[in-house]
């Protein structure tokens, strides 16, 4: 199932303004793929070496590609606690997160326990060995954290 | 609890669980298919109030099984209410590696448990079936022997404090020649890269191979942390498996580490419970010069 979120407006190229500028803004990311279906990227909020995180439009989300690990954790779990003063939820685009240890999805937990019933965090797109490892772990049923059961797309 | 053949389990076995369940007392049995099955059928109708739970999947990685003893009574223990079991880890199909972390838990089993637990646990080994080596380490781990009709103390039992010496007993030494890399902080990445390459080149799956690379980050992070800021890892694999060593030079205090399903409020201590949890085995040793766990993934 494919998760749409938010409108897309197409003009009379056909091409969308937000994919217009997608394209060219996708070129650094750590991974040349398209993000889900209904997602459109705007701007990147944060960028390391190993990871971009990019406002998504026109939902209050940000999608991720590429390494979330203790190198990075602290400064994921800071970028997303910025993110939740809009009381609404934050829809978290994951599906090209290569790779994410227990400490970077701990700076889920971090700021899904920052989060109440209006600015929750939801994970869209969760790569499956994540969505075990976050059961395994026993952060599966967190109050602040929805896991979308959307497909990677 | 020593026995010989099927019959002589169910002649143990089967009065055990009727005393329970003549007690209301929760009932879970850990063990082979074909010996649930035979309980099965001389409980008859009884056989619904026990609990079973087949110990070749549930205990695959005998360090899972402790978790589910402490889930058991956590939930049938309520206002101190007797409970009882029956865990059969042992059997003679577990390889060498396998047998020694069986015999490790079966000792650390003395530890985990609350002296005060109102809790009985019969651990069956098959004497007809397992190595005399086996059933005189049982003797060790136990302070209890059920052999014919007679029950006595082991006289060859470690007691409670020397339960978790085999904690500090080297493992057998990696092949010489394998695979091995020096790693710090700022190669976590290039652990994970060499890992996937070798379980690659090896033959495990796509999936298998990420639960592998999985638990060996968690473990290279942990010597990044805890063990002098990095260690050695060496990779090589037998007959069955990928093997994946982390060696470093911290020391681990709590035997228990990787065994006690973590809170979802505590902070750190999830690294070798997901290990124990990706791989199918776990060894973690802690020696004077350092500590060392092996990662086992089956091919």
């Amino acid at each position: 199932m494919q998760k749409i979120f938010g409108f897309a407006w197409r003009g009379k190229s056909g091409v969308t303004q937000w994919e217009k500028g997608t394209m060219s803004l996708l070129k650094g990311a750590a991974s040349g793929e398209q993000p889900m279906a209904g997602w459109l990227e705007g701007e990147p909020m944060y960028t390391d070496r190993q990871l971009v995180i990019r406002h998504t439009v026109p939902t209050n989300g940000l999608s991720f590609a590429g390494t979330i690990d203790v190198m990075n954790a602290d400064q994921v779990a800071s970028a997303l606690i910025s993110q939740l003063d809009q009381g609404l939820p934050l829809h978290l685009e994951l599906s090209r997160v290569e790779f994410s240890d227990v400490s970077g999805i701990r700076a889920f937990v971090l700021a899904a326990e920052c989060a109440d019933a209006r600015n929750r965090i939801v994970l869209h797109g969760l790569p499956s060995l994540l969505q075990r490892v976050i059961t395994v772990v026993g952060w599966a049923d967190l109050p602040g954290l929805e896991i979308c059961s959307c497909s990677a797309g | 609890m020593l026995y010989r053949g099927t019959a002589n389990f169910l002649h143990h076995a089967v009065p055990f669980i009727r005393d329970g369940l003549d007690a209301g007392e929760p009932v879970l049995v850990l063990t082979a298919v074909s010996r649930i099955d035979a309980l099965r059928a001389e409980l008859r109708g009884d056989a619904g109030q026990v609990q079973f739970a087949d110990m070749a999947q549930a205990g695959s990685n005998p360090a899972r099984i402790i978790p589910l003893w402490q889930e058991f009574i956590d939930r049938g223990s309520k206002d101190g209410r007797p409970v009882r079991g029956i865990g059969e880890p042992i059997w003679p199909e577990r390889s060498p590696a396998e047998l020694a972390e069986c015999q490790w838990h079966e000792s650390l089993l003395n530890l985990a448990i609350d002296p005060a637990t109102p809790i009985w646990l019969l651990c069956p080994y098959d004497a007809s079936a397992l190595e005399a080596g086996v059933v005189a380490e049982a003797h060790r781990s136990h302070p209890l022997v059920t052999e014919g009709d007679h029950r006595r103390e082991s006289g060859a039992f470690r007691g409670l404090g020397g339960s978790a010496e085999p904690f500090s007993v080297p493992l057998p030494a990696a092949p010489l020649g394998c695979r091995s890399l020096a790693f710090g902080p700022a190669d976590l990445a290039t652990v994970r890269a060499t890992v996937a390459a070798f379980a690659a080149q090896a033959g495990l799956k796509a999936e298998r191979k990420d639960e592998l690379i999985a638990a060996a980050h968690e473990v290279a992070c942990n010597s990044v942390q805890h063990g002098g800021g990095g260690g050695e890892l060496r990779l090589w694999r037998d007959h069955r498996s990928v093997i994946c060593e982390f060696s470093d030079h911290g020391r681990v205090d709590d035997p228990m580490i990787g065994r006690r399903r973590p809170s979802a409020r505590s902070a750190g201590g999830r690294g070798l419970w997901l290990a124990n949890h990706m791989c199918d085995l776990v060894q973690i040793r802690t020696l004077p010069q350092g500590t060392v766990v092996r990662l086992h993934k089956r091919l």
